[in-house]
């Protein structure tokens, strides 16, 4: 049981990392800073290295939504387990669709929906999940978009027109910084899992950090899903919502750097998703001439407001069917579950988007919006 | 329940440090950046943004690092 936990959380991970690349680096693939190849490459080493730098988060995985611990209730293996099939799906619809959604969302609902099941409502803390995922989530892109605004205006004010593609080499910083601080954060979620899922099993004394093997399993897996590379959600992410030149890629980055680290450092958790997807469409606004498709903008707000019902329904679901069958429920929800993601990966055979998709054409930077106006106006004489 | 507090510190210290990364580099590309037409002085500025604007980018560094200040 504890060891299909730990290849569950792992392929988690793995989707955590493909999912996540295009928060760092969808920006500088767009505007031609990094080569797609070489951008998720980056990110995928940041990633490893970011993994091992910090341990400490990955004791308080559930950050109090559920109530675990003495008083509260025992979660199980097995319910960490639906709960883990809850995020994982949730994590590959998302992707399929294109959709920046947060992966610590995912987890998060699959965990609730598993627990609700498994113990009854009272196993959730309903205040906790307000203030510290749901209002969080209003709030991260607001403020990474006014951010992102600002940083926008204060670029365009100050350089000339000829001098901003210089700001792609900035961008390589920025972006690597904000892939360095996701690999400190995220892989830790399935550090915290996989420890809780050994501690529930009884094979590690309740409140011990985590095994290094732990560790160096989920840095490789998270490495190894950044440099497979969500294409779908970095094309999403960089064309999707406006069209990025290097000096608003900076900016959005900038705003995103800043926005996590002084999140992380000064206690407001905010989604690194939801910031990064945020400084996307605040540099849109800031940039004269620049549009922002609010459609895409509203298909991923909706994908957010979704993730965690949808991931607790399925993680709810998988939990009934382990608790209605004891052995072959856990059998079923595996095969079920595989036949499903195996689905979703064909499904996902039939349109590709690949590194080439979004390699870039050497005329796209050419704004046609003045000679436009001047053909017009010969026209008219 | 909601920490408008510490949301506020958080909004406040993104955007001095977003706008200072971008101040900075925007400086430096306008001093010492293609397409300037400045003297030596002017260029010394330029480096001396950039190389602001790299401190601030190793401090960012020294905060996802927690060996460093932990």
């Amino acid at each position: 049981m504890v060891a299909l936990v730990i290849a569950l959380a792992l392929f988690f991970d793995f989707t955590n990392g493909f999912h996540d690349t295009a928060n760092a680096m969808a920006t500088p693939i767009a505007t031609g800073a990094l080569k797609p190849r070489v951008a998720v490459g980056i990110a995928a080493v940041l990633n490893l290295v970011g993994a091992f730098l910090s341990t400490t988060v990955a004791k308080t995985i559930s950050g109090g939504l559920i109530n675990e611990g003495h008083n509260g209730v025992l979660i199980t293996p097995t319910l960490i387990f639906a709960g883990l099939i809850g995020a994982v799906l949730w994590n590959l619809v998302t992707w399929v669709l294109g959709l920046p959604s947060s992966s610590s969302h995912a987890l998060f609902g699959g965990l609730i929906g598993a627990a609700i099941v498994g113990m009854g409502f009272d196993s959730i803390n309903l205040s906790i999940l307000l203030s510290n995922v749901v209002i969080p989530a209003v709030l991260a892109p607001i403020t990474a978009g006014l951010v992102a605004f600002l940083s926008t205006r204060i670029a365009y004010a100050i350089t000339k027109k000829r001098q901003r593609s210089g700001f792609r080499y900035g961008q390589i910083f920025t972006s690597s910084l904000v892939s360095l601080a996701h690999g400190t954060n995220d892989a830790q979620k399935t550090m915290g899992v996989i420890t809780l899922a050994l501690i529930a099993g009884g094979f590690q004394p309740s409140g011990s950090s985590p095994e290094f093997w732990v560790i160096l399993v989920c840095a490789i897996a998270i490495a190894m899903g950044t440099y497979t590379g969500g294409w779908r959600i970095i094309k999403t992410l960089g064309k999707g919502i406006t069209e990025i030149e290097p000096a608003q890629g900076f900016a959005a980055e900038a705003a995103t750097t800043a926005a996590i680290l002084a999140s992380t450092h000064l206690g407001f958790a905010l989604s690194t998703t939801q910031v990064a997807s945020g400084s996307v469409i605040g540099t849109g606004i800031g940039r004269k001439g620049a549009s922002v498709r609010w459609r895409t903008a509203g298909r991923i707000a909706l994908g957010w407001l979704i993730t965690i019902p949808a991931a607790a329904a399925v993680g709810a679901l998988a939990a009934l069917v382990t608790q209605a069958f004891p052995f072959w429920g856990v059998i079923g929800d595996a095969v079920v579950a595989t036949v499903i993601i195996v689905g979703i990966f064909l499904y996902s055979r039939r349109s590709t988007v690949t590194s080439h998709d979004l390699s870039l054409e050497p005329t796209q930077f050419v704004r046609p919006k003045k000679r436009k106006k001047k053909a017009l106006q010969e026209g008219t004489r | 329940m909601i920490a408008w507090g510490s949301f506020l510190v958080v909004l406040v210290a993104s955007v001095v440090g977003a706008g200072g990364v971008v101040t900075l580099f925007s400086l430096g590309l306008r001093f010492a950046g293609p397409d300037t037409a400045g003297g030596r002085r002017r260029r010394a500025l330029g480096v001396t943004c950039f190389v602001l604007c790299g401190a601030l980018i190793a401090f960012g560094v020294y905060l996802v690092i927690p060996f460093f200040h932990q």
